[in-house]
């Protein structure tokens, strides 16, 4: 598996301080759980009051799990934002997660490579596996988890440094490249897979900030393919993209699915739609119904996730 | 699934899906009321009436594309998922059958402008009684079936199949008595293969109903039946 060739390697004291760097960027900043108005926690309180919620609907689980949660809860401190949460993250399959703001689709996201870890009131409690291997694991190295799980943001933040060391910077800590040479092939192979190659590569050297807000993710997305990832995650990627470069990053989600796993939080259904293989619908911190995409879409099987995608909530 | 919330968070969603509703029981409307004359028009062998179903049948056709257009901006503007895309495909599948109804009446309003326009001497009324009976027969399962729509009721629906299976009977039967005239009077011949015709076209109207009939169990379930036996279809119409 991947994941143990991602496990072998030996992030060294560099590497190690330099990834620290990384979060003082802010790209690994804690996001604080969003806190809904009253109101509107009220109206999702009393939909799912009414919806006599009983439990998760659909098929949690997949015949080639990558990723598998068992009964995850999160709490914020005495905020329980997760519960009882189980759902697998199928092999070369896009899972995209829906619902409405502060369901906890994000929070779930972030615990799939902790980056929950980062909130200090923050606590996950159940079982979260990477290829068999709990990631919860007290000798887990959480640096080396998050390359083999990468992640991209709602908003693209590359590095203040050229489009280069933005690909770059990853497989050097890891000690990916043994040489210029090897690097190089890495960052042009990383670029082309994130569709940027041919758009970037007579500019390698200027400053990765100074492309257009698709661009930037789409590089985003080469730094995190860069470090030879299992597992995409992808918070809302292209929330503040325009149309053409949202399209671009679908295709691109599309692409990608040969060779990752890809978890995608999204308010656009249509993106769900479009994008995804499985669709997992959460509500109030409950996974309410999990299942094929074309069926969540066409005929879901619980009222909540039905009045939410038609638009009736509230 | 629980009871369902019937609002839709964006207001003019709904305002949108009522006229789509609108529309389709103001074309159910107009395609029974072509039925109904087409048939009347034999009966009281009026020609002017049988023109005013041929003319009328124009409106039908009018209002298909309508609704069609309605459809579109429907999808365009809202893109509906879940029970409002398939009531939406399905209202769009409904629409087409209607219209096709409406085509049917026109034949049988034909039939009057063969019968009675000209100098050719009428059929024996007897000849004609069962396009009278099964027009009024058809026309209750428009309504049924419309009504299963309406209200979201697969009983209707189930009603509605279940007469299909009792038209198709009375079509054979039909059948067999125009034989009988043929036999007495061989010179009925023609009138008797004109009267088919008009009989199957009303077979065809009743075969349209239970195509709506069938499009519920899509709309309200999300199983598409529409090929199933007969048996497996009320089956699943019955259970839950």
């Amino acid at each position: 598996m991947l994941w143990q060739s991602c496990c072998a390697r030996n992030l060294n004291a560099v590497g190690k301080r330099q990834y620290r760097d990384i979060e003082d960027m802010n790209v690994n900043k804690p996001v604080e759980p969003t806190v809904l108005p009253v109101e509107e926690e009220m109206d999702q309180f009393a939909a799912f009051e009414k919806s006599g919620f009983t439990g998760t609907v659909g098929k949690v689980a997949s015949d080639d799990p990558c990723m598998s949660a068992k009964n995850v809860d999160v709490f914020y401190g005495e905020k329980h934002a997760i519960i009882d949460v189980s759902v697998d993250l199928g092999r070369n399959e896009v899972l995209s997660m829906i619902g409405p703001s502060g369901c906890g689709k994000s929070t779930f996201l972030r615990c799939l490579n902790r980056m929950n870890d980062t909130i200090d009131i923050c606590r996950v409690d159940g079982d979260i596996q990477l290829d068999d291997e709990d990631i919860y694991n007290k000798q887990m190295d959480v640096v080396l988890l998050r390359a083999c799980v990468g992640m991209v943001f709602q908003k693209p933040n590359p590095f203040p440094k050229s489009i280069y060391e933005n690909v770059a910077y990853g497989p050097r800590i890891h000690g990916l490249a043994a040489s210029k040479t090897d690097m190089d092939e890495i960052v042009e192979t990383s670029l082309r897979k994130a569709g940027l190659w041919g758009e970037v590569k007579d500019r390698l050297d200027t400053p990765g900030t100074g492309l257009s807000g698709g661009q930037q993710q789409r590089l985003c997305i080469a730094r995190a393919i860069a470090v030879s990832p299992e597992v995409i995650l992808m918070d809302e990627p292209c929330s503040a993209l325009d149309p053409i470069a949202t399209a671009k990053i679908e295709e691109l989600i599309d692409e990608l699915r040969e060779n990752y796993t890809i978890a995608i939080v999204t308010h656009s259904m249509q993106q769900a739609a479009r994008v995804s293989q499985r669709t997992a619908y959460f509500h109030l911190g409950y996974l309410v119904e999990v299942g094929e995409t074309d069926d969540i879409f066409t005929n879901p099987q619980h009222k909540l996730t039905e009045d939410y995608i038609t638009g009736r909530f509230g | 699934m629980n009871e369902q919330s019937n609002q839709h968070t964006v207001r003019a969603y709904n305002v949108e899906l009522d006229q789509l509703r609108h529309l389709i029981r103001s074309i159910t409307k107009l395609v029974r009321l072509q039925i109904h004359d087409a048939a009347a028009s034999l009966k009281n062998e009026d020609v002017e009436m049988a023109r005013e179903v041929i003319r009328r049948d124009m409106e039908v056709n009018k209002l298909d594309l309508q609704a069609d257009e309605e459809i579109i901006r429907v999808i365009a503007r809202r893109q509906p998922m879940a029970r409002d895309l398939r009531e939406i495909m399905t209202a769009g599948k409904i629409v087409s059958d209607l219209e096709r109804i409406g085509d049917q009446a026109r034949r049988v309003a034909r039939l009057t402008l063969q019968f009675y326009d000209g100098d050719r001497s009428p059929p024996n009324q007897h000849m004609l009684s069962d396009i009278y009976s099964m027009s009024r027969y058809v026309d209750e399962m428009i309504e049924k079936a419309i009504d299963s729509f309406d209200n979201r009721d697969l009983d209707s629906a189930g009603e509605v199949i279940e007469m299909g299976l009792d038209l198709v009977d009375q079509f054979r039967s039909a059948i067999r008595r125009l034989s009988t005239f043929i036999m007495e009077d061989s010179r009925s011949v023609g009138y008797a293969v004109d009267i088919v015709l008009a009989l199957r076209a009303l077979e065809r109207v009743g075969g349209h109903s239970k195509n709506i009939a069938r499009y519920m169990v899509y709309m309200i379930k999300g199983k598409d039946v529409r090929h199933e036996t007969t048996e497996r279809l009320l089956q699943e119409m019955h259970t839950d």
